[in-house]
């Protein structure tokens, strides 16, 4: 690919992400850095071989290298399908390179040697006023993202509280029941679990803030000789005679 | 219509020279005279300005769904003037004679883009249309098990056709990132691609680089652009690789001889990403390239070299290939859709339907539309039609030898039949889905109107900023056409209480199931089974296909229905007492203090309690879930 920078470019940049985005161990990082490798490196690459041998406006060239690669990801899935292991990172990171390296070693095969790599026919150029202006276009962009992505207060939703049980895993024979608050203000709950007959039940009694989860484990005194169903309720503190959330299982002797 | 500072492409911009220019010091010359030409700089004076007013716009956007996810009720208003804050300048800027070439691409990418984020914005930070919550669940199960072709219990046709998911595990694999991020990144780059493309398939087309800046503006008007049409689904990525591939196939016809083999290759490319992408669009590339070769033929009078139809037969043929061999199933997904589309249109037309009102709604609880947003979109309906015979008249006058005029002419007529689809409730989904496609004939053939307009000997210093305002109409109108009303803004699905997130019941039903239900297949109601999909990770069925909606709806069970969840392997059985369960629009968000909560009979939950054997595993009040053990 001598004499051909903008092909050596692209190679280099499609390695070098392959690699970065395959090591770096964050998830945002990795995508700002494998953005290149896949959304323009192999269209431009191909586009590159496609129009070796004649001249494509910047715009087109631009549109096609992003275009392509859109294309070749929804292709390239199928072809990783069948490959030992299937869709993998380091599949899909060799697939792009190697769409990359292939292209661009066609189109410097293809290209008149000493052609002039394709560049921009425009540049922009910005007076302080301008700059300004664009700054605070990109701030409020950023901004709006922010607020979009970031929870906020909501007085009028309708509060709830949920409450879960599933037997418990292992020799131990028992339940563990879990409740969330999903309400707008601190509540106050009393738990009851019955188990078999002649157990007497269980309680517990707890507050618990919005957003918060309690989860208790209890166990049975005595093992069950059969399946033998385990029943618990949850009483909120401001309504003591009325169940407000009930939930059973099953547990056996083995379970 | 004279040429404008975009220029005439094929005059201005040669799209393939010298294909065969093969010694060192020819290109040495070339070089040589390309690095003396001066160069264009493009004008940032009046970006700059659109992109604060831009980012305004979105901010106000932004604002008015936070709002709304707080439940302070904000006023629509404040949502249309973000919208008009971002295309209004965008749009009066296109109507400019001395708006360069590029300076008009980044307009319009720069709008197309915008009203993507108002889609994002809306959802940030879980996808909520029910066809996302699908394919999000496609993608996770590529990554998480590597293949393509996995079950979906919801919509099993989409994954005979995994383009969409295939390119979004290629960012999820390498980069770690949820599917809701690489679905916003990746619709969105697609986003980029079909406004592109747009713009340059109409300057290639018009040569003129008004009429595609116009073109590609009035196409945001289109009924599905602002949401449906930008959601993580497969005919979001689909419809801009048929954009890409008309785009190359107009430059293909103007380019050297040399150059034909060159620009079929990425037609070729695009095409077959299509066909493995979604079934409708490979259809319609196939008919689409059809209608070009015919229209080629009409004018031209041959079947040699530049006429498409090569191109026809290989998308006709790699789309019937790929129907046998791997998607079987869409015959049956689509052909009750399109039977009950006709036997509705010849019921209504023969009196035994009455026609669909128009902004119905299909529950007695959803706000209806209000007078002047409805007034709204009938002025665009209106606008449209009023620029349809001027627009025609400029094709005929200008580009009746161009195979894509007369192509983008049939198509903006046939435009207006589909909107009489809209009158029989079946036909509405096909109208819908037909005129995404045929706006783009009707968005040229206004672009061509719009130019006529200005450039008249008449044409006062008001007629700029009335074009720019009837095409604001147009985006607004089109925008209410296509969504409904109560449903434009976020709702609150996540809130912020006491310092921490708080999920809404149908949500916080999926993330028990994500945490604690080890695995098991669900039957919910529809808006809850989207949410255990993702981001439950469950397989959940819902519906009548198998007839799982009965069995949750009725207030007693029946001999069948514990056999049918048994042969289907459902083990948890999710009951929600909320009507709106089954809205896959409006099913999700937290119920709001003031509102009509509709609820179905306590006996659609209690009939499972004396099943025998049964487990009530989770409740919140609203959804219960039953686990069908193995003692059932």
């Amino acid at each position: 690919m001598k004499g051909h920078k903008d092909l050596r470019l692209a190679c280099l940049l499609a390695v070098a992400s392959a690699v970065l985005t395959l090591i770096l161990p964050w998830g945002p990082l990795c995508l700002v850095v494998a953005l290149p490798l896949v959304f323009f490196l192999p269209g431009y690459a191909l586009a590159a071989a496609i129009f070796a041998r004649g001249r494509i406006p910047m715009r087109h060239l631009l549109v096609l290298s992003i275009g392509l690669s859109l294309a070749v990801l929804a292709l390239g899935a199928l072809v990783l399908n069948y490959l030992p292991g299937g869709v993998r990172a380091g599949w899909w990171a060799l697939l792009l390179v190697i769409v990359v390296v292939a292209a661009a070693r066609a189109a410097a095969i293809r290209r008149p040697s000493r052609r002039a790599a394709p560049s921009p026919s425009w540049k922009p150029r910005l007076n302080p006023a301008q700059a300004v202006l664009f700054a605070g276009g990109a701030l409020a962009i950023v901004v709006a993202i922010v607020l979009a992505f970031i929870p906020v207060g909501a007085k009028d939703a309708l509060g709830y509280t949920q409450m879960w049980i599933k037997p418990l895993e292992g020799e131990r024979t028992g339940v563990e029941i879990g409740v969330g608050s999903g309400e707008q203000e601190e509540a106050s709950y009393r738990l009851w679990v019955k188990f078999g007959d002649g157990e007497p039940p269980q309680g517990r009694y707890f507050k618990l803030s919005p957003g918060e989860t309690h989860v208790v484990r209890l166990l049975t005194e005595k093992q069950p000789a059969a399946a033998e169903q385990i029943r618990a309720a949850l009483f909120k503190q401001s309504q003591p005679d009325h169940a407000y959330r009930r939930v059973s299982t099953w547990i056996t002797p083995t379970s | 219509m004279r040429s404008d500072a975009g220029g005439n492409p094929t005059a201005a911009t040669a799209t393939v020279k010298g294909m065969e220019a093969g010694t060192a010091r020819r290109s040495a010359l070339a070089k040589k005279r390309v690095a003396s030409r001066p160069r264009k700089r493009l004008k940032v004076g009046h970006l700059a300005p659109i992109l604060l007013a831009t980012g305004l716009g979105l901010l106000v956007c932004s604002l008015a769904n936070t709002l709304s996810r707080a439940a302070l009720e904000p006023t629509p208003l404040l949502f249309w003037a973000g919208i008009l804050l971002l295309a209004v300048p965008i749009f009066h800027r296109l109507t400019a004679e001395d708006a360069s070439a590029p300076e008009r691409l980044a307009l319009v990418c720069l709008l197309g883009l915008s009203l993507y984020c108002v889609k994002v914005f809306r959802d940030a930070p879980t996808f909520t249309f029910s066809d996302e919550l699908v394919h999000a669940f496609n993608a996770n199960q590529i990554s998480a098990h590597h293949h393509l072709f996995r079950e979906n219990p919801i919509l099993d046709v989409t994954p005979s056709f995994p383009g969409l998911e295939g390119a979004a595990s290629a960012l999820m694999k390498m980069t770690g990132v949820s599917s809701f991020v690489a679905g916003v990144v990746l619709i969105g780059v697609a986003r980029l691609v079909l406004i592109a493309s747009l713009f340059l398939l109409f300057h290639r087309v018009s040569g003129s680089a008004r009429v595609a800046g116009l073109g590609a503006a009035i196409y945001t008007g289109n009924f599905n652009f602002l949401y449906w049409g930008a959601q993580f689904s497969y005919e979001s990525l689909a419809l801009p690789l048929l954009l890409l591939t008309m785009m190359a196939l107009a430059e293909r016809e103007a380019a050297p001889k040399q150059a034909l083999r060159a620009w079929a290759a990425p037609v070729l490319l695009a095409i077959a990403a299509i066909v493995v992408t979604h079934h409708l669009t490979s259809y319609a590339t196939a008919v689409t390239l059809a209608a070009l070769s015919l229209a080629y033929w009409y004018v031209h009078r041959t079947w040699q070299r530049r006429n498409p139809w090569p191109f026809a037969v290989f998308g006709a043929l790699l789309a019937l290939a790929w129907l046998i061999a791997v998607a079987s199933s869409t015959v049956g997904y689509l052909s009750p859709v399109i039977n009950n589309a006709v036997n509705a249109v010849v019921h209504t037309i023969v009196g035994e339907d009455a026609p669909r009102g128009l902004f119905e709604s299909s529950s007695p609880t959803i706000p209806p539309t209000p007078l002047g947003a409805k007034a709204f979109s009938f002025l665009a309906v209106a606008l449209l039609a009023a620029g349809l015979p001027f627009g025609l008249r400029e094709l005929w006058r200008r580009f009746r030898r161009q195979p894509f005029a007369i192509l983008f002419g049939i198509a903006a007529v046939a435009f207006f039949g589909t909107l009489a689809l809209r009158l029989t409730p079946p036909a509405w989904e096909t109208g819908n889905r037909l005129s995404e496609f045929l706006f783009i004939g009707l968005a040229f053939v206004l672009g061509c109107a719009c130019v006529w307009a200005l450039s008249r000997r008449l044409a006062g210093a008001a007629t700029r900023p009335l074009i720019a305002a009837a095409i604001a109409v147009v985006l607004v109108g089109g925008s209410i056409s296509g969504w409904p009303w109560d449903s434009l803004l976020a709702q609150p699905m996540q809130i912020s209480t006491d310092g921490r997130t708080v999920s809404s019941p149908p949500l916080a039903l999926a993330e028990w199931a994500q945490h604690e239900v080890p695995e098991g297949r669900f039957a919910a109601a529809t808006a809850d089974a989207g949410l255990l999909l993702v981001p439950g990770g469950k397989t959940a069925f819902a519906g009548t296909s198998p007839d799982v909606e009965d069995v949750l709806d009725e207030e007693k069970l029946v001999g069948w229905e514990l056999p049918l969840l048994r042969r289907n392997g459902i083990r948890y059985v999710a009951v929600d007492r909320r009507e709106v369960a089954s809205d896959t629009l409006r099913g999700y968000y937290f119920a709001k203090r003031g509102e009509e909560l509709q609820l179905r009979p306590k006996s659609v939950v209690s009939k499972f309690n004396p099943l025998p054997g049964v487990s009530r595993v989770y409740t919140n009040g609203l959804i219960t879930v039953f686990e069908l053990g193995p003692q059932r």
